[in-house]
């Protein structure tokens, strides 16, 4: 009796199975395999015959449960039954191009060109891999400004170059030309709290505007940047050196508090009309921010805890002009930070009015004091409303959060349709090797790729077009008259297009809609790769001939 | 009227077949000779004789070993087939037998 080794058993068992839900009209080619099975020399070499034919009859099982039985049947037979390869039709060609015309026309518009570049700004950071913190398009527009003598053009430049020296350097030039630019130190030194000339620039900024808190903050911060640097971080302010308690006494003592947003604003629409800048990110990533610096809040937070405790003890020994000056000094400062004071100076702000009431009720001023309790009031009302409204300007944000996804879709959908085109366009012709329209006989699957590429540039461009022209109104509308409705949703829109696909609203549908995209693109290209490579390989190998 | 598609393998298939056209070759052996794997080989057999291009018909070889399936071109597909020759090459599959040794 033969002994039949078990990865054979298996093989046969496997088509015994599929034999059994082979549909009744493919019952014979199913024993036909099952048979052909005892001949096949070597277990594996059955294995996989098995495997093969198991695949195709589990297929043919599959599609008989779908198709109507018609659909399926037997077809009529003729000679006009073989069909090759059919040449490409004139009509067909000219579609195709057309749409690729129309789909390059968009570029015309300045609008769809701005969108395009937004779409695009996610691969930068995989682009420059580098790190580098030069900026071409920022180099080239201070060269021009050097050359022109054009101040403002300059500090334009110096409040966005990432480089430290050349910021610097920017900066110098600009005030020396222009010195009504003299507010481009404050601005730079927020940027780069690291800059060396940080001194000289505070020396020339307090007398410019003696009335501002932000160069006391601005040395404030450096006096911290600098403790940590050297690993000696005080726990509390009134461990502090006496620098930072001077720089943060004329912080709370100075009468206004401007980060100069507003004379950035002015610069910025004049440099961008002056130069024809249309990228929105050099306006709005420079104007996302306060304009603070970043340790502002919680250095004032400290030194009004400590003016608090310093009011206390005086209040304590009987003082209540001294406490009262603390506590007024406190709340100040505090309406002076205005929204920006939120979470950490503003519990602080509410103390020193609860205490200002109390004194006042105690000396028997009752109209102060309810004057105090009311205002301690609605900043605990401003404070109850601080996460709600975080979270309404979240939900204010979804909008400009799916369009942003679908600018960036777009954009990732343009550049692998055009991959997927320029490879077919190759495959076509290294199959051919001539350019005669009657001899270009794409496949099936080439003609469905090429069409798919085709549609996928026109479709990218459309949506792309039609989701960021709002956008582009928004920021035509900021630079040619100052108009500044919108531009949070402008704000919201270019922060999440920066972002990379796929790490943007984590477990949110739109991370899933991603996957899906992203793994059928992964899988076209492979298809197309595998494509390609069986393109070149029958070229290279001519195989023998037929008639022989 | 669906049309059957000429692809690379089915022309490497026929091609095969208009060598010997009249005589009846069995499954493993198209296998061995054009390189095609299980997966492949028997849907093209199916469309072929769907089309009429390849009469099929079951063969007793010996006792105790089920009977054998084979295959063999008609008319109309020998006329195909050498149609096909004079202008087609055959695909890369066609040199490298999948399945190596065996009874055919």
């Amino acid at each position: 009796m033969r002994q039949i080794s078990y990865p054979r058993r298996l093989a046969c068992l496997l088509l015994r199975f599929a034999l059994k839900i082979t549909p009744p009209d493919r019952t014979d080619w199913a024993r036909a395999m099952l048979s052909e099975l005892e001949h096949v020399e070597g277990n594996w070499q059955a294995m996989r015959s098995a495997f093969g034919g198991t695949v195709i009859l589990a297929k043919h099982a599959l599609l008989s449960a779908i198709l109507p039985k018609g659909i399926r049947g037997p077809v009529p037979l003729g000679s006009e039954s073989l069909l090759a390869d059919k040449p490409l039709r004139k009509s067909t060609l000219a579609a195709l191009v057309s749409c690729v015309v129309v789909a390059l026309l968009f570029f015309l518009a300045p609008g769809f060109r701005q969108g395009f570049q937004v779409a695009l700004v996610q691969w930068q950071n995989f682009i420059h891999v580098t790190g580098s913190d030069r900026d071409p398009d920022l180099d080239a527009i201070a060269r021009r400004a050097e050359n022109e003598k054009d101040a403002e053009a300059l500090a334009f430049v110096a409040v966005r170059h990432r480089n430290t020296e050349e910021s610097q350097r920017l900066s110098d030039e600009a005030v020396r030309l222009g010195p009504n630019l003299t507010w481009v130190y404050a601005v730079v030194a927020v940027h780069h709290p690291e800059v060396s000339e940080i001194d000289s620039w505070i020396q020339k900024l307090q007398p410019w505007d003696p009335q501002n808190a932000l160069a006391h903050l601005i040395v404030a911060e450096r006096i911290g940047i600098d403790q940590i640097e050297r690993g000696d971080i005080p726990h509390r302010a009134d461990e502090e050196s006496v620098a930072w308690l001077d720089a943060m006494s004329g912080a709370f003592q100075s009468a206004k508090l401007d980060c100069y947003l507003d004379r950035l604003k002015e610069l910025d629409r004049k440099v961008l009309v002056r130069y024809a800048i249309h990228d929105p990110y050099q306006v709005f990533e420079s104007e996302a921010w306060s304009g603070l610096p970043s340790y502002a809040v919680w250095d004032s937070a400290r030194y009004a805890e400590f003016l608090l405790q310093q009011g206390k003890v005086l209040e304590s020994k009987g003082d209540r002009l001294g406490a009262s000056e603390k506590y007024s000094t406190v709340t100040r400062f505090g309406d002076l930070l205005g929204p920006m004071a939120r979470f950490l100076m503003r519990p602080r702000t509410i103390d020193a009015y609860r205490r200002l009431g109390e004194m006042s009720q105690r000396a028997g001023n009752e109209e102060q004091a309810v004057l105090y309790f009311r205002l301690a009031g609605q900043l605990e009302n401003a404070r109850r409303q601080d996460y709600p409204s975080l979270w309404e300007e979240y939900r204010r944000g979804v909008v400009p959060r799916w369009n942003a996804s679908a600018v960036s879709v777009s954009g990732l959908v343009f550049l692998c349709s055009a991959a997927m085109g320029l490879i077919c366009i190759t495959v076509i012709f290294t199959k051919n090797r001539n350019l005669r329209l009657s001899t270009i006989r794409p496949g099936r699957l080439l003609s469905g790729f090429g069409l798919g590429s085709v549609l996928g540039l026109l479709f990218s461009c459309v949506t792309l077009y039609i989701t960021y022209h709002p956008y582009a109104e928004i920021f035509r509308r900021y630079v040619q008259d100052g108009d500044e409705s919108g531009i949070p949703e402008l704000q919201v829109f270019l922060r999440t297009a920066q972002m990379p696909l796929g790490i943007r609203n984590l477990f949110r549908t739109d991370y899933y809609v991603f996957y899906f995209w992203l793994g059928l693109t992964v899988l076209g290209i492979r298809a197309l790769i595998v494509m390609v490579v069986r393109q070149f390989v029958n070229h290279r190998r001519p195989g023998p001939s037929v008639a022989a | 009227v669906k049309k059957l598609r000429l692809s690379a393998q089915t022309v490497c298939l026929l091609t095969q077949f208009a060598t010997r056209p009249t005589v009846w070759r069995y499954g493993y052996e198209l296998s061995r000779e054009t390189g095609l794997k299980s997966g492949t080989l028997y849907p093209i057999l199916i469309r072929l004789a769907k089309h009429s291009m390849l009469e099929t018909k079951w063969v007793v070889t010996e006792d105790g070993v089920p009977p054998r399936h084979t295959y063999r071109l008609t008319a109309k597909g020998a006329e195909a087939a050498k149609h096909l020759a004079k202008e087609t090459r055959l695909p890369w599959k066609a040199r490298r037998p999948a399945l190596v040794g065996g009874k055919a």
